[in-house]
């Protein structure tokens, strides 16, 4: 079903969504007054002082920090709790524009304005309690278990080097020394 | 008289005797209630496993996989090479996208790991699956699941799980009580404090595998900006904290541990080829 739904919606997908990457294209609007800082340090030099509720465009996210351009032409880097996502207050549950979702949710593209729904397959509480089990499919998640091998070459392939690190405790617990500004 | 007297008083004594022992069997079995509630004794492997794979065949019965190889494979070698840094590495360990378009992930005990085609496509990088993942892992490597269950049966046959290891006569429906309360536990939500700790866990465990740890942090941003009122998260928003909150405390636990990891890789092409070309298959 959702796969019908989804199917006229690929065509305006693949059109528009590799502008996602990172964050690109998105908006956010500054939580509180905060600077603007010219690179992702708490120490870095002050571009320019954004009031509260500044529109931001997003350039892209690293690590904590959200590399943003302002309404005013500024680029700057902001952390990212000190924005929230979104262009204006009222965004109607349409957040997350660039995300794979709302492009083949939607179907909509700059330049074709199709606009296709897919059909919403919930997951609600009764859906849970009416459930009957489905041991078959438990085997059929079995059939797609990866070996150690795969998911090492899986890794290897990207580049991904294992690091060596302990757990964290709770800010409130431990004495969380603030590093925030040290690099 | 005298002996009669004796015999009286010993009768006394004996029965103070008697009475003391009962009364000390009952305050025994009384502290070993509560210790039982307060010092649960974990669940064994075996026992696990099955109440894993009962409570899996139950989420999906409610809503079943999305048929495409090609991604679960993706996802499975993802989630494993997450488990593979964890202290739990041995588990069989299943990842599984849902086709649900409802904004969710799960994990049930012994290495169950599920996420939504709805959460997923809302995603931009590996680094974010990854931090979702291993969230869902943190929940497994510290047996969330089977706390609660024990908990919330309090001084029931519940409690003593750990007796599903033994061959008796219960064991069966045992199971079937811990496998049913498992379930429920996706309706009713985890402790909050399970949460935040599977949070903690899951960026370092990100971390740990090479990824920039701030890819959790990243989908609760996106789940912040969405409309609360949206259909599809009214169930992860009644049994999770809110993620303003989640990414509060989350950014202040990784301030000056794990900054220093956030130039690792996010994999946004990898994510978005193998996730675009789903989409692709799906015509």
């Amino acid at each position: 079903m959702n796969a019908g739904h989804l199917k006229i919606a690929v065509i305006a997908a693949a059109l528009c969504w590799f502008s996602g990457m990172a964050g690109a294209g998105e908006t956010a609007q500054t939580l509180a007054g905060t600077e603007l800082k010219s690179e992702p340090f708490i120490d870095a030099g002050t571009v320019a002082t954004l009031p509260a509720g500044s529109a931001v465009e997003i350039v892209k996210r690293q690590g904590g920090w959200m590399q943003v351009k302002s309404a005013g032409g500024d680029s700057g880097w902001l952390k990212m709790t000190g924005v929230k996502l979104g262009g204006s207050a009222d965004a109607k549950g349409d957040s997350g524009l660039g995300t794979l979702w709302n492009v083949a949710r939607s179907g909509r593209s700059g330049s074709t304005g199709v606009t296709v729904a897919t059909g919403v397959r919930g997951l609600s509480p009764e859906d849970l309690k009416n459930a009957k089990p489905a041991p078959e499919a438990v085997k059929k998640l079995d059939s797609f278990a990866a070996a150690k091998k795969d998911a090492e070459a899986f890794a290897g392939k990207a580049a991904l080097r294992r690091q060596t690190i302990d757990y964290i405790a709770d800010a409130g617990s431990g004495n969380a020394a603030s590093g925030g500004g040290r690099k | 008289m005298s002996r009669r007297l004796l015999a009286g008083v010993l009768g006394m004594l004996l029965g103070w005797a008697l009475n003391a022992a009962a009364f000390e069997l009952n305050i025994n079995k009384l502290v070993d209630v509560i210790g039982k509630t307060k010092d649960l004794k974990p669940v064994d492997d075996r026992g696990e496993a099955e109440i894993g794979s009962g409570v899996a065949a139950n989420l999906l019965g409610a809503v079943p996989l999305v048929q495409d190889e090609k991604l679960q494979a993706y996802v499975n070698r993802l989630g494993l090479w997450l488990a593979l840094q964890t202290e739990r590495a041995d588990l069989p360990w299943r990842f599984g996208v849902l086709d649900s378009d409802s904004i969710n992930a799960f994990a049930a005990p012994g290495g169950y790991v599920f996420v939504t085609r709805g959460l997923l496509l809302r995603m931009r990088s590996e680094a974010e699956l990854a931090g979702v993942l291993a969230h869902e892992i943190g929940h497994v490597l510290k047996r969330h699941h089977l706390q609660a269950i024990q908990k919330n049966a309090q001084t029931g046959i519940l409690a003593d799980l750990v007796s599903l290891a033994a061959d008796n006569a219960q064991r069966g429906d045992l199971a079937q009580k811990a496998i049913s309360a498992g379930t429920e536990l996706y309706v009713r939500g985890l402790d909050k404090n399970d949460e935040f700790e599977a949070d903690r866990i899951g960026v370092v465990l990100a971390a740990r595998a090479g990824y920039d740890p701030y890819g959790l942090p990243a989908v609760l941003q996106t789940l912040e900006a969405m409309n609360a009122q949206d259909s599809s998260l009214a169930l992860m928003f009644k049994t999770h904290p809110a993620p303003a909150q989640r990414l509060q405390l989350l950014d202040a636990a990784m301030t000056g541990k794990l900054e220093r990891y956030a130039a690792q890789p996010q994999m946004a092409e990898r994510f978005e080829k193998t996730v675009g070309d789903y989409i692709r298959r799906v015509r």
